[in-house]
């Protein structure tokens, strides 16, 4: 199952990183290779973006499924393919070191099924642990970004 | 040294005249015996046997990648009489080889280097087999595509498979290697071609890093190369020749990707072998029959030898050539920066018919991929038109859908939203904008005919390359009734495998200017040459095979300048 897991320190305090994460359409738009989302209810959103694999790009629509808010630290989620037959799911985890500064973990697994999915796992193997440690950066850049104009 | 130069430039700055005169100096960035543009199949076969036979080798390649269209490729050549074949039990013979070649020629290619491409190419796969990594076996299961043609081979087939490579074997240069996207890395025997292949192997050579067809004819090229000696430099494309004042290229002037322009003298000779000019609007536009608008190689060949040969004083020849191929596309497919033009398939599958702006079919659907596009341009010299100008439309129902996979769509997927569908034929044809009534009324026809067991049109189901590895088109394989919604409609667009007209060679692998005479120190080779068997495509390895033969001639010629004896085979 490809699957990557990025952790960083952000000194930031996890209520303002709360703040930030709890509403989807703030980070929607830093995943890697980002086109659209549209939110469909408190839960459940659809995402297109092009994931760049490297030797070519491939556009993808999902479904994703909020399965917990537990404020303010954890976002749980699930995945599903919409165009293309995957399934998966992630979470963000936010853990207060003190008041100024949060450790936070990104989290993105990602199975391919069908009759190709042994290859495509192998060609996500990279794929997913980029991508999770690449989304993960980018918010907690634009996290900076923000607090820091504050 | 000091030397007259005289710079054959295709440099956007330049003004005046078309040769820049220069009676000074040149200062020589490196100098070796021969210089290599590309690195492709003929490229790197031309390396190898210019390095064989002694030359210091430098090869350029323009892009950040080796392997050209060639690693992109199924690395396919088709070589008559190859030991290989012989090994598994296959007879050939001479005489045979090259009756079939000349009778797809028509007419339209040299006697003398259609034999020169049977006598030699043979001896030069059994010298790499014996002395490089570079090895084959023989895909059994592939029979020749015109294997129904009275001139061509029954039994077996010329075709040749690369075997399995560890690109560790290249070190570092395995990372450079051009991907294939198209081909899983599985053998043509193991059905990288055809489907109905094992995802599970393709994981495990994916993850021990295990090459297959055109990448693998590319990494074991390029390790004899390395085993041999030969420099190659990547994002260096050659830009200019430079010819001295008798007329000999002595050398090239190439420029970096950050724009640094170099210059490499080339004591024997330059080889051009980077390729055709697929991805050149206004070549395609000056040469070719129809816009080719969905080139299905790697961007990168645009043309450059052809221009610079054509300023040197080559003839050219082959020039409204193409490796023709009906092109399809899934547009979620993207290879670097450009909706990937795919392979396509389902057009010879039994419940399809290809129709025009008309809703009229206009060929036998299932003809090879070089020959069927050259029906898309026929002219209607009354309506004033070409009428299957590409787009032209596969139409398929649900039973095609069903049981074949077509682009990327497999088996019992839903069909992704870049599929047109409707439930009746009427409303399709309005969707995608073809005439309804024609529509209705040919697919009312194609179901007649499929229930007579007959095409009388277009005669499907009657050749070998329509149900190429299951037994060869029949009835049963081939006519099958388009009538279970919901139906399907996919673009074809005008494709290429790569163009394949420019500088005629002779059988040294020279390139000649229009008196026939050799352009010293210039040679061609590949989609960089006019095809020295003219406008066909034999069966798979069809432009590969050529490509390495008159490569391994040329870089051979080059080495020895001229007279000197051939490297033992
Ligand atoms: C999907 C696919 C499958 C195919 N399968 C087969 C097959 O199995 N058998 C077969 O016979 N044919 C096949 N073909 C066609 C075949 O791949 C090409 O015709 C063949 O590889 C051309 O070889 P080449 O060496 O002439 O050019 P290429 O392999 O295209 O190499 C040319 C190289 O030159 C470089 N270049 C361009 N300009 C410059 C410059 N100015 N300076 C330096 N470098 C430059 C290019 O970047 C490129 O790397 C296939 C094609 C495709 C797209």
């Amino acid at each position: 199952m490809p699957q990557g897991t990025h952790i960083v320190e952000v000194p930031l305090n996890i209520n303002t990183i709360w703040e930030f994460v709890h509403d989807m359409n703030n980070w929607a738009p830093l995943v890697p290779g980002y086109i659209n989302h549209e939110i469909l209810s408190e839960s459940q959103s659809t995402w297109a973006f092009k994931g760049d694999l490297g030797f070519m790009k491939k556009t993808v629509k999902l479904k994703i499924d909020i399965k917990e808010w537990n404020e303010p630290k954890e976002v749980i989620f699930d995945l599903s393919g919409l165009s293309d037959n995957f399934n998966g799911g992630g979470y963000f985890l936010a853990e207060p070191i003190d008041e100024e500064h949060t450790k936070m973990t990104g989290h993105l697994d990602i199975t391919a099924g069908g009759m190709m999915g042994a290859m495509v796992n192998q060609i996500l193997t990279n794929f997913v642990p980029e991508t999770a440690q690449e989304l993960t950066d980018n918010i907690v850049k634009k996290l900076l970004e923000i607090n820091l104009v504050k | 040294m000091i030397i007259k130069l005289m710079i054959v430039t295709l440099s956007k700055e330049r003004k005046g005249d078309d040769f820049l005169f220069d009676t000074g100096s040149i200062q020589w960035d490196k100098e070796v015996d021969v210089i290599v543009l590309g690195s492709g199949g003929a490229a790197l076969t031309a390396a190898v046997a210019a390095a064989e036979n002694g030359a210091n080798v430098l090869v350029l390649e323009k892009t950040h990648q080796i392997g050209g269209t060639t690693a992109y490729s199924g690395g396919v050549p088709w070589i008559p009489l190859n030991h290989y074949m012989k090994e598994a039990g296959f007879e050939d013979n001479r005489e045979d080889a090259i009756t079939f070649i000349k009778r797809l020629s028509l007419g339209r290619a040299d006697d003398h280097m259609i034999e020169t491409f049977v006598d030699k190419g043979h001896e030069i796969i059994k010298f790499l087999h014996d002395n490089t990594p570079v090895k084959f076996t023989t895909p059994l299961s592939y029979p020749e595509y015109y294997k129904r043609m009275d001139e061509a081979l029954k039994n077996g087939t010329r075709s040749l498979d690369p075997a399995p490579f560890d690109l560790n074997e290249i070190g570092e240069w395995g990372a450079l290697l051009r991907q294939n996207p198209i081909f899983p890395p599985l053998t043509l025997e193991e059905g990288g071609a055809v489907g109905g292949i094992d995802f599970q192997l393709v994981a495990e050579r994916m993850q021990k890093n295990i090459v297959t067809m055109g990448r693998s004819l590319v990494a074991s090229l390029f390790k004899a190369c390395l085993d041999r000696g030969v420099e190659t430099l990547i994002e260096t494309a050659g830009k200019d020749l430079v010819i001295n004042n008798d007329g000999q290229v002595i050398g090239v002037v190439a420029e970096t990707k950050d724009g640094e322009i170099l210059h490499f003298a080339a004591s024997k000779g330059v080889i051009l072998a980077s390729g055709g000019f697929e991805w050149n609007k206004q070549l395609i536009k000056a040469f070719l029959k129809a816009e080719i608008t969905h080139p299905v190689t790697p961007p990168g060949n645009e043309g450059d030898a052809l221009m610079m040969a054509m300023k040197a004083g080559a003839a050219l020849a082959n020039m409204s050539e193409a490796w023709w191929y009906p092109a399809m596309v899934d547009p979620t497919f993207e290879y670097e920066d450009h909706v990937m033009a795919q392979l396509g398939s389902g057009r010879n599958g039994p419940n399809s018919i290809i129709v025009n702006k008309y809703g009229r079919r206009f060929v036998h659907e299932g003809t090879t991929y070089n020959d069927m596009p050259r029906s898309f341009f026929n002219f209607d010299p009354v309506k004033m038109e070409f009428p299957n100008e590409a787009p032209v439309w596969l139409i398929f129902d649900q039973q095609l859908k069903d049981s074949q996979l077509i682009i990327t769509m497999m088996p019992g997927d839903p069909a992704p939203e870049w599929v047109d569908q409707a439930d009746s034929i009427r409303a399709l044809a309005e969707k995608i904008g073809v005439d309804p009534d024609g529509l209705e009324d040919e697919i009312r026809k194609w179901n007649e005919y499929c229930e007579q067991g007959e095409d009388p049109d277009f005669h499907r189901g009657t050749i070998q390359f329509e149900a190429l590895t299951t037994g060869g088109g029949s009835p049963e394989n081939n006519l099958g009734k388009i009538e279970k919604g919901p139906f399907y409609a996919l673009p074809i667009y005008l494709g290429a495998l790569g163009t394949n007209g420019g500088p005629k060679i002779n059988e040294n692998g020279q390139v000649v200017d229009f008196k026939g005479e050799p352009i010293k120190g210039l040679y061609a080779a590949g989609n960089a040459s006019a095809n020295p068997l003219g406008p066909i495509y034999p069966s798979a390895g069809g432009t590969i095979g050529p490509a390495m033969v008159f490569g391994f001639l040329a870089g051979q010629h080059a080495a020895n300048l001229a007279e000197q004896p051939a490297v033992n085979y």
